[in-house]
């Protein structure tokens, strides 16, 4: 995956030299070790600033929101699925894009890496297989696999499901995996001890809304916990309202969310909300079938009726 | 100038002596987690001093990120009703303990803010007076720290009461302020250190400063004008990357800007302070529905240039930021302050 | 929100159509009692929002 860069880079300074996008969007190396930031390139002299490793874990489709440009975008499995879904809700024109498609191999877990080494790290660097994570003083080989955001362990869809041109062959989709094991743990719990799991996620959130602003399904020209008239939840501190924001808005991505790990990502104080989001996705693959973002012609399972659907649930 | 020595073994029966007299606060690990928080320390709790460097600043001491201003009641029966009525706040001595130079140096910008000739936020002003501040100086400043090129420092007395500085077996308290004075006998540390000790101070904080990697300049920004840099073309690629979440605010020293809600139970309720961000849409929308800050490139525009323009150029001392890291560390995007703030001191002006 | 820790059996989804008076009847009752029967709500009951 670390090889991706030169070919990236060509096709970027192609579409650009050849007036096919206004711009691209990716990402360019961050200031310190686990970080890059996204970034964008209107002319090919600025697409060299462009990386590509285990560090580009923030969804992109997040950046296309209605825009009007042309628009080149380096594309994920997770990010091209959300593209798809940006297009199915009108959110971007298919015309407008042109998906630079890179098969993944799992981005890189800051959180658990940065606690794992209380002594900061350096330089990170990787091969197919394995990171190595150096500091002052030390340097450790781990294998890839062992520090894999955890979304990345468990998908299915590592290769982009839409594209233009692909950066690399495709890889090979992981299978045999138990993707919604979490979940199942919490839905072995009893009611209070379920209340008392997700009190525990949550004591830490300062309701920065990182969460929120960092997936691409959240684009409301004004989120419910911002609104005021009428006001649906308190904008203070209270225990209440901060788990009514969080558990409303795993709601608001039922059927749309495609555990592309950027919520968890993008937390600064480390938070696993996709704990919240993963419950609607299992029950949406279990309920409908459905997996988010993987065709444009179909339209999602809370936007049809089909008289077929469960609905053991009515009394 | 006053330094005491305190053995550590007399340090735990200190802090617990001292909190007979104040309320204490300090760093401690959260349940479960890798990092650490500003907390009340209740009996036998001793603050964790390897600790210190907390994901939020310890401004929420003084300036919480909710709190009740009024009380008040629509009921007509009540005497009260339709009445602003301040809730019973306490401001007994509190004393933070372990608290980092700098982000203690961040009070002092906060509070030209909250404490003007015309203006004063009793909430802020009074817990802010009822505090004392023993800060622990920073001996292995983190890779994000710059806090030498903001007139701050990991032994910056500017904030503090009282420095400690760890010498593995005891602790030097330079004693700062006669506030600080008054807390290290109510913890009965009295022993008052030699002059050899003293000079230690000095070379420590020579170690320390010499350590920091990380330096912003601003030196040209305030001969720059604000609409100039404000048209700057260099914004859109600043911007570009942010999404707009409250994390860079939030976890700032220095960051003030907050947001007044009222909040009713049937006919009674409160109205509070919650932090704001001006990342925040809401932050500027007008009640016609006009918002003068709709786009995030000016939101993000504003963050930086109230920090490192308007702020410079009203006070005439300095930026508003210490330098502690924290929002280059905990920004989702990487958004880098040291960079902008090269980005704009390095800026050429259209002829 | 059973998954989140509310009770099972404190929210309940029913089909009844206007002509059904004796179903509508029958429903309330049983949700009545069964809710009844799990007492008070003990979360999501916001008495004064908890600030400093």
């Amino acid at each position: 995956m670390t090889g991706y860069i030169a070919k990236i880079k060509k096709i970027s300074k192609q579409i650009l030299d050849e007036g096919t996008v206004d711009m691209v969007i990716g990402f360019r190396k961050g200031t310190l070790a686990l970080m890059n930031e996204p970034c964008f390139a209107k002319t090919s002299k600025a697409v060299d600033d462009f990386v590509w490793d285990g560090n580009c874990g923030i969804n992109l489709a997040n950046y296309l929101t209605s825009r009007k440009e042309k628009i080149g975008i380096i594309a994920k499995g997770c990010d091209s699925r959300n593209i798809i879904t940006h297009i199915i809700e009108n959110k971007i024109d298919r015309d407008q894009l042109f998906i630079i498609g890179v098969p993944c191999k799992g981005m890189l877990d800051r959180h658990l890496l940065s606690a794992k080494f209380p002594d900061e790290i350096l330089n990170v660097s990787e091969s197919e297989d394995a990171v190595i994570i150096k500091g002052a003083d030390y340097e450790e080989t781990l294998p890839r696999k062992e520090v894999l955001q955890e979304n990345c362990s468990v998908c299915i869809h590592r290769n982009p499901v839409i594209y233009d041109e692909l950066a690399a062959d495709l890889v090979e989709e992981q299978a045999d995996l138990d993707r919604f094991e979490a979940v199942r743990k919490i839905e072995a719990l009893n009611a209070e001890d379920k209340w008392q799991y997700f009190e525990d996620l949550l004591a830490t959130c300062i309701r920065c809304y990182a969460c929120r602003n960092a997936c691409p399904l959240c684009y409301c020209p004004t989120c419910f916990v911002d609104e005021s008239k009428p006001q649906w939840v308190g904008k203070g501190q209270d225990t209440t309202d901060i788990r009514t924001f969080h558990f409303l808005r795993a709601f608001h991505d039922a059927g749309r969310c495609t555990d592309c790990g950027a919520c968890v990502r993008a937390c600064p104080m480390g938070i696993d909300v996709r704990m919240f989001t993963k419950k609607l996705e299992k029950d949406c693959f279990e309920s409908f079938g459905w997996e988010a973002g993987l065709s444009l012609d179909a339209r999602p399972p809370l936007d049809t009726f089909n008289p077929d659907d469960p609905n053991d649930f009515i009394l | 100038m006053k330094v005491i020595k305190i053995d550590k073994k007399e340090w735990t029966s200190g802090i617990e002596q001292v909190k007979n007299a104040y309320r204490v606060f300090g760093p401690i690990k959260e349940e479960n987690k890798e990092f650490s928080a500003f907390k009340e320390l209740g009996k036998g709790v001793t603050p964790d001093l390897s600790a210190t460097d907390t994901r939020l600043s310890p401004k929420g001491i003084i300036f919480p990120q909710s709190e009740a201003m009024f009380e008040f009641t629509t009921d007509s029966t009540s005497d009260d009703c339709n009445l602003m009525n301040v809730p019973e706040k306490d401001y007994s001595p509190r004393a933070i303990v372990g608290i980092r130079p700098y982000d203690a140096a961040a009070f002092t910008l906060v509070k030209k803010n909250f404490d003007t000739p015309e203006y004063r936020d009793n909430y802020w002003v009074d817990a802010y007076d009822a505090c004392t501040f023993i800060g622990l100086a920073v001996s292995s400043p983190s890779i994000l720290d710059f806090s030498t090129s903001t007139k701050s420092g990991p032994f910056d007395e500017t904030g503090l009461d009282v420095l400690l500085c760890d010498l593995d077996d005891h602790f030097l308290a330079k004693v700062i302020s006669e506030k600080g004075e008054t807390f290290l006998k109510a913890a009965g540390f009295t022993n008052i250190a030699d002059e050899k000790d003293v000079q230690k101070i000095d070379i420590l904080k020579k170690e320390a400063e010499d350590k920091i990697q990380s330096r912003v300049f601003f030196d040209k920004i305030q001969s720059y004008s604000i609409l100039d840099i404000y048209e700057a073309n260099f914004w859109e690629d600043i911007s570009f990357a942010c999404i707009n979440c409250g994390t860079c605010t939030y976890v700032c020293p220095t960051c003030w800007c907050f947001d007044i809600q009222d909040e009713m139970q049937g006919k009674t309720g409160q109205r509070f302070k919650n932090w704001d961000s001006c990342m925040f849409p809401l932050f500027t929308l007008h009640t016609t529905g006009h918002n003068p800050r709709g786009t995030k490139l000016q939101r993000v525009r504003q963050r930086f240039m109230h920090k490192l323009k308007y702020f410079l150029d009203k006070y005439n001392d300095g930026i508003m930021c210490v330098g502690c890291g924290r929002c280059i560390r905990f920004c989702p995007v990487n958004i880098d302050i040291r960079r902008v703030c090269d980005t704009m001191n390095s800026f050429e002006p259209a002829k | 929100m059973e998954h989140m820790g509310i009770e099972p059996g404190r929210i309940q989804f029913s089909w009844v159509s206007s002509a059904e008076s004796t179903k509508f009847v029958k429903v309330v009752n049983e949700v009545t009692e069964s809710i009844k029967a799990l007492g008070p709500l003990k979360h999501f009951v916001k008495a004064k929002a908890k600030v400093v």
